[in-house]
């Protein structure tokens, strides 16, 4: 701990806290109200392992980007699509088959919206960041005028799909309500244990790794560093499409105008507070899955603005982030 | 002669590394001081320390009398130093105008008209000529080394640091750019010129003070009656003699490699290799001597299976393998030792224990189908650090953890690793010492004569690849020139093979 | 309504440019200087917030300093996460995009005075008409022209060999990121000026699409001043053609909406010319 890293902590609390005592909250109160909305009855945890499925499998896609050296901040608009197609696909072949055919087709399409960046970043040298913020754009626009026009649900006042048949939705693994648990859950955490795996002991995730940390080395031995960046971006999308699919299969059986209320962005979060394993995207997930369904808890029990949690997860990201240069430079 | 500038006592450590130990520089005004020393020896970063870009740990440093400590460059150059690093800090996007002023505006406003008009006099009075308005990228080393001296004189600097001026420039413009530095010395500037080509010293500058060790060694006039000859500096430098080497001879064996009329394209268009023809054979190590940037990197990439071929072809033991990309070319054996071992050769933030595997991680035994062998890569790993004996607290930890000098040695160990056919060594020994230099050859050619393998080093030092290889070529403007009949190791005919004086 | 109307069409499109303009600029500065700025967006929304709240309590000009307050020391902070703890530039720039989404909800809810919801107290529209046209050919002639210019251009292109020549990176990027700060700020102020009242995320992208425009520009003022307006003649175009039977009237106004975007990716995959993004863009 050095004392930059200590000014920086004190006062990204100085600013949560302060903001609290000015709306007349006492902060420990604040505190015990989040544990207390998030963790603190079935209902609750819940509300928070649904809230932490979608950020697990996106927080894997910008994690997996990351290991290659690209930073996908497209996530949110990879997440919007593969969640269109899926509910497109799901309402038109129902059962068994369709829910097989959302999941592959929300990946696909996912991994389609990605190509574009992953393409001009190894081909025309344009930054991924930049490429996927426009990606993100169209992808918001495209899909609110699908919703809005051709999948619309007839009859319906609002924006929004029809809602899947009961065969085409992903069956719950626990449920004696309020506490529901989805196979969705369980399935983003094999992806975390498959994506493990795949980085440490293939020979494909050595190369991946080598391009993400030192791309002239990995030109040097042999790598082609334009054709792991391309897959590198579809794999990214595929699973960020992957993750619409899920929400639409598991929780929300639906597609509509709003659908994303940041997850991606809250991913990008998980993914660098994961550090350097995998696995440490499971415990991120979690975090801000408690700090989102918490906040929410709170906004209504003490009238404190939902605003306060984008204001505590920006914080949280950078101390992290500042800690995280911090200690890799020690090394040197 | 009055002193100008006066370094006394200066120690700087890094880490545990002592890089200077109480060294004193003394140089006199309106003269040509060189500073000469190995690699490593301290003379970059003595000049850096006076220069405000690095801290000194005890010393006094004074200029004209004056007791001076500089935090910054900026603080340096308001006192009247001026250093040229190796490494140009010309940028090339903007106009050559915009370079000279850059740091040193004539003021808020900038009427281009009035400074280049000014930019033009100083030219003029130097023998120089620019186009003030044309991107500073267009330059040629010897242009950009122009506008470097230029850049010190526009800020009124009276005393000039030169590191290595003349690396980049070939003999005629290295010839010219001394022309120019004794003006500038007969008008009464002070230049301080780090180098460590002997015939520069002797011939051009009046005072020399050699460094070894980060310690003072020895300070000499010359051209006075005292004057050390060049065999006494090499001495003062090396600081034993330098044992003469026997290279047993080697009966060349079959031929493994050979090139065929290769053309290959450079970075920028141009035709960088033009029409090399060459043979290697079983067990031969051969140095390819020449300037840098004379097409020795894209004669390497062609030879890696990146580079853009225009014509031409490579064999591997007599199979075509032109058109072949760099994985197959790994697997058919060849290896390389890359330039920058930072940027190219090892990944700093893995273990050692990764980086063994870098370049190598598709081949047998390291790999078994799609999965990583880990087991055989621990053992790779444990090899090549044995090998040249790489100092390092355990494979686990980063490659940031070992020093230069142990990182070039694990590079080096590596590419001789898995069973190579072809090893390409650019400036393998690069920031090693004696010690260290010797080991790294000694093990290319003891590989290469065991396995029958064969080997080509690129070298800027050709005194080195005299010593070390079986055979030495030269290559100048993307040709290659093999020596006479007996002339193979003749020194001069060679050196001027590679300045294409022959 | 009900025909296309030429003179509304180029009565409208200043106003919907305006606030691209000037955000435009702001992230001009920051990346000239080497800073990628993904955070214009956050810096003018929280401008809009405390513009809003103080030209309330205020009156309008304490209000427009307020809410360039309000940008600068978000762009401060941007500074000082990048320059002092070497914090990645997109990393910082998308924190800060967060803390002003939700910064600006928390004091919006909390601080707004329900008893005073009818318009905010206004400065006139021309002054920020006369800012925004300005600029870019203040900026232009500062790029050419000017020392501070030079420096600017030379830490964005090379930092390391900026500061062997005497300059001193840091300050650029503090001084070019300050200049961000007041533009974003501006842009801000205009946008809730011209709504009358703010809401959540009314920025609706803007950042993104100066952005943009700033790339399609190829980083230089007056063609990135000049894909502004282009954006925000489109932008007028498609409100008119909402509720319009003439043709085009089909089209759905998203994909108006996403030409920006996508004319901005066309040009990233080079299909517009090549690519001149300051040579050294994002190195710390």
């Amino acid at each position: 701990m050095n004392w930059k890293l200590a000014i920086l902590i004190v006062a990204a609390l100085g600013v949560v806290i302060g903001a609290l005592i000015a709306i007349g909250v006492a902060p420990s109160d604040a505190f015990l109200q989040i544990l207390k909305g998030s963790v603190g009855t079935p209902g609750a945890i819940g509300r928070t392992l649904r809230e932490t499925t979608p950020l697990l499998i996106l927080g894997v896609a910008v994690f997996l980007g990351l290991r290659g050296g690209l930073f996908n901040i497209g996530v949110e608009g990879q997440f919007l699509i593969g969640a269109c197609v899926a509910a497109s696909l799901g309402l038109k072949v129902p059962g068994i088959l369709g829910v097989l055919l959302a999941i592959v087709g929300g990946a696909i399409a996912g991994a389609l919206w990605a190509f574009p960046a992953g393409w001009i970043k190894a081909y025309r040298g344009g930054h991924e960041v930049i490429s996927t913020i426009m990606l993100n754009n169209i992808a918001f626009h495209l899909t609110t005028g699908l919703v809005a026009g051709p999948l619309k649900a007839p009859g319906q006042q609002s924006t929004t799909t029809a809602t899947l048949t009961d065969s085409t939705k992903l069956p719950m693994l626990y449920s004696a309500p309020p506490l529901t648990i989805n196979i969705a859950l369980i399935f983003a955490l094999a992806l975390v244990a498959a994506l493990a795996l795949w980085l440490k002991r293939t020979v494909a995730g050595y190369e991946l790794n080598a391009v993400g940390a030192n791309p002239k080395a990995a030109q040097f031995a042999g790598v082609d560093v334009r054709k792991v960046t391309v897959w590198t971006m579809l794999a990214s999308g595929a699973i960020g499409g992957l993750a619409g699919s899920c929400q639409v299969l598991a929780y929300e059986h639906r597609f509509y105008e709003g659908f994303s209320p940041g997850y991606g962005f809250d991913a990008l979060g998980v993914a660098l507070l994961a550090g350097s394993s995998p696995w440490g995207v499971v415990p991120a997930a979690g975090l801000f899955g408690i700090l989102s369904t918490g906040s929410s808890f709170i906004s209504a029990a003490l009238q404190i603005p939902k605003g306060l949690n984008g204001v505590l997860i920006g914080l949280i990201i950078i101390v992290f982030a500042a800690f995280r240069y911090r200690r890799s430079r020690s090394n040197g | 002669m009055s002193t100008i500038v006066s370094m006394t006592g200066i120690t700087r450590r890094f880490g545990a590394v002592t890089a200077l130990d109480q060294v004193d520089l003394q140089v006199e005004a309106g003269k040509i001081h060189a500073l000469v020393g190995e690699n490593g020896a301290g003379k970059t970063t003595l000049m850096r320390i006076l220069y405000g870009g690095l801290d000194a740990d005890a010393g006094v440093i004074e200029v004209e009398g004056q007791s001076r400590h500089f935090r910054n460059s900026a603080e340096a150059i308001a006192s009247g130093i001026g250093m040229v690093s190796q490494h140009y800090s010309i940028i090339p996007e903007l106009t050559c105008l915009q370079n000279l002023m850059l740091g040193a505006e004539p003021g808020l406003w900038i009427a281009e008209r009035d400074a280049e008009a000014r930019a033009t006099e100083l030219a003029t009075r130097m023998g120089f000529e620019f186009s003030w308005r044309a991107p500073a990228g267009s330059l040629s080393p010897a242009g950009a080394q122009k506008l470097e001296i230029l850049k010190l004189l526009w800020r009124q600097a009276r005393i000039m640091i030169l590191d290595e001026p003349t690396a980049m420039l070939s003999p005629a413009d290295g010839d010219a750019l001394f022309v120019s530095l004794k003006q500038l010395a007969a008008e009464g500037d002070t230049i301080i010129l780090v180098t460590h080509r002997l015939p520069e010293v002797l011939q051009h500058c009046s005072h020399v003070t050699v460094l070894r060790g980060g310690r003072n060694v020895a300070h000499a006039a010359i051209g006075e009656h005292e004057t050390p000859d060049a065999a006494q500096l090499a001495a003062w430098i090396v600081g034993h003699e330098v044992p003469e080497v026997q290279i047993e001879a080697v009966a060349p064996g079959k031929p493994v490699l050979e090139i065929r009329s290769l053309r290959v394209r450079g970075d920028r268009g141009e035709e960088a290799v033009k029409g090399i023809s060459l043979r290697l054979h079983e067990g031969e190590v051969v140095g390819l001597a020449g300037v840098d940037g004379n097409g020795q990197r894209e004669l390497f990439q062609a030879l890696i299976g990146v580079g853009t071929v225009l014509e031409g072809s490579v064999l591997l033991d007599g199979r075509d393998v032109t058109r072949d990309g760099p994985v197959e070319r790994l697997r058919q054996g060849v290896r390389l030792i890359p330039e920058d071992r930072h940027e190219e050769g090892v990944v700093e933030d893995w273990s050692l224990e990764l980086n063994a595997a870098l370049g190598l991680q598709r081949l047998e035994p390291l790999r078994s189908g799609l999965w990583v062998d880990v087991g055989e890569r621990r053992a790779l790993a444990g090899a090549i650090a044995e090998r040249f004996r790489t100092k390092h607290g355990g494979l686990g930890l980063p490659m940031r953890s070992l020093s230069g000098g142990n990182q070039q040695r694990f590079v080096a160990a590596r590419a001789l690793a898995l069973k190579p056919r072809v090893i390409l060594a650019f400036q393998p020994t690069r920031g090693l010492d004696i010690e260290g230099t010797l080991a790294v050859y000694a093990a290319l050619r003891e590989t290469c004569r065991r396995e029958g393998v064969c080997a080509i080093v690129v070298s800027f030092d050709l005194d080195e690849l005299l010593e070390q290889c079986d055979r030495v070529v030269a290559i100048n403007g993307g040709a290659l020139f093999e020596p006479k009949p007996g002339e193979e190791r003749d020194r001069a005919a060679i050196g001027r093979l590679m300045v294409g004086a022959a | 309504m009900g025909s296309f109307d030429l003179i509304l069409l180029l009565k409208t499109a200043p106003g919907l440019s305006l606030a691209l303009l000037l955000a435009a600029m702001g992230g001009l500065t920051s990346e000239r200087s080497g800073i990628i700025n993904i955070a214009l967006e956050g810096k003018m929304l929280i401008s809009c917030c405390v513009t809003a709240l103080m030209s309330v309590a205020f009156g309008p000009w304490i209000g427009l300093l307020g809410g360039i307050g309000a940008a600068v020391v978000l762009a401060m902070l941007h500074a000082v996460l990048t320059q002092m703890y070497r914090v990645d530039h997109i990393v910082s720039g998308m924190a800060i995009n967060i803390i002003a989404f939700g910064a600006s909800n928390f004091l919006d809810k909390k601080f707004t005075d329900i008893n005073r919801t009818g318009e905010i107290p206004q400065l006139p529209f021309e002054f920020y008409y006369v800012a925004a046209f300005a600029l870019p050919l203040v900026l232009w002639l500062y790029l050419r022209r000017t020392k501070g210019g030079l420096r600017l251009w030379a830490v964005g292109n090379d930092p390391d060999k900026a500061r062997q020549m005497g300059v001193d990176p840091v300050k650029v990027r503090y001084l070019a990121l300050l200049a961000t700060g007041v533009f974003c700020g501006l842009a801000g102020a205009w946008l809730v000026t011209n709504a009358g009242r703010f809401v959540d995320g009314m920025t609706a992208g803007r950042g993104f699409i100066a952005l943009a425009a700033l790339i399609l520009g190829g980083w230089r003022p007056i063609p990135a001043a000049l894909a502004c307006i282009a954006f925000g003649l489109l932008d007028s175009i498609q409100l008119q053609l909402q509720g319009s039977k003439l043709l085009g009237a089909g089209i759905p106004s998203q994909f108006w909406n996403s030409l920006p975007y996508l004319a901005t990716l066309i040009a990233l995959a080079g299909l517009l010319g090549r690519n001149r993004a300051p040579a050294g863009l994002g190195k710390p």
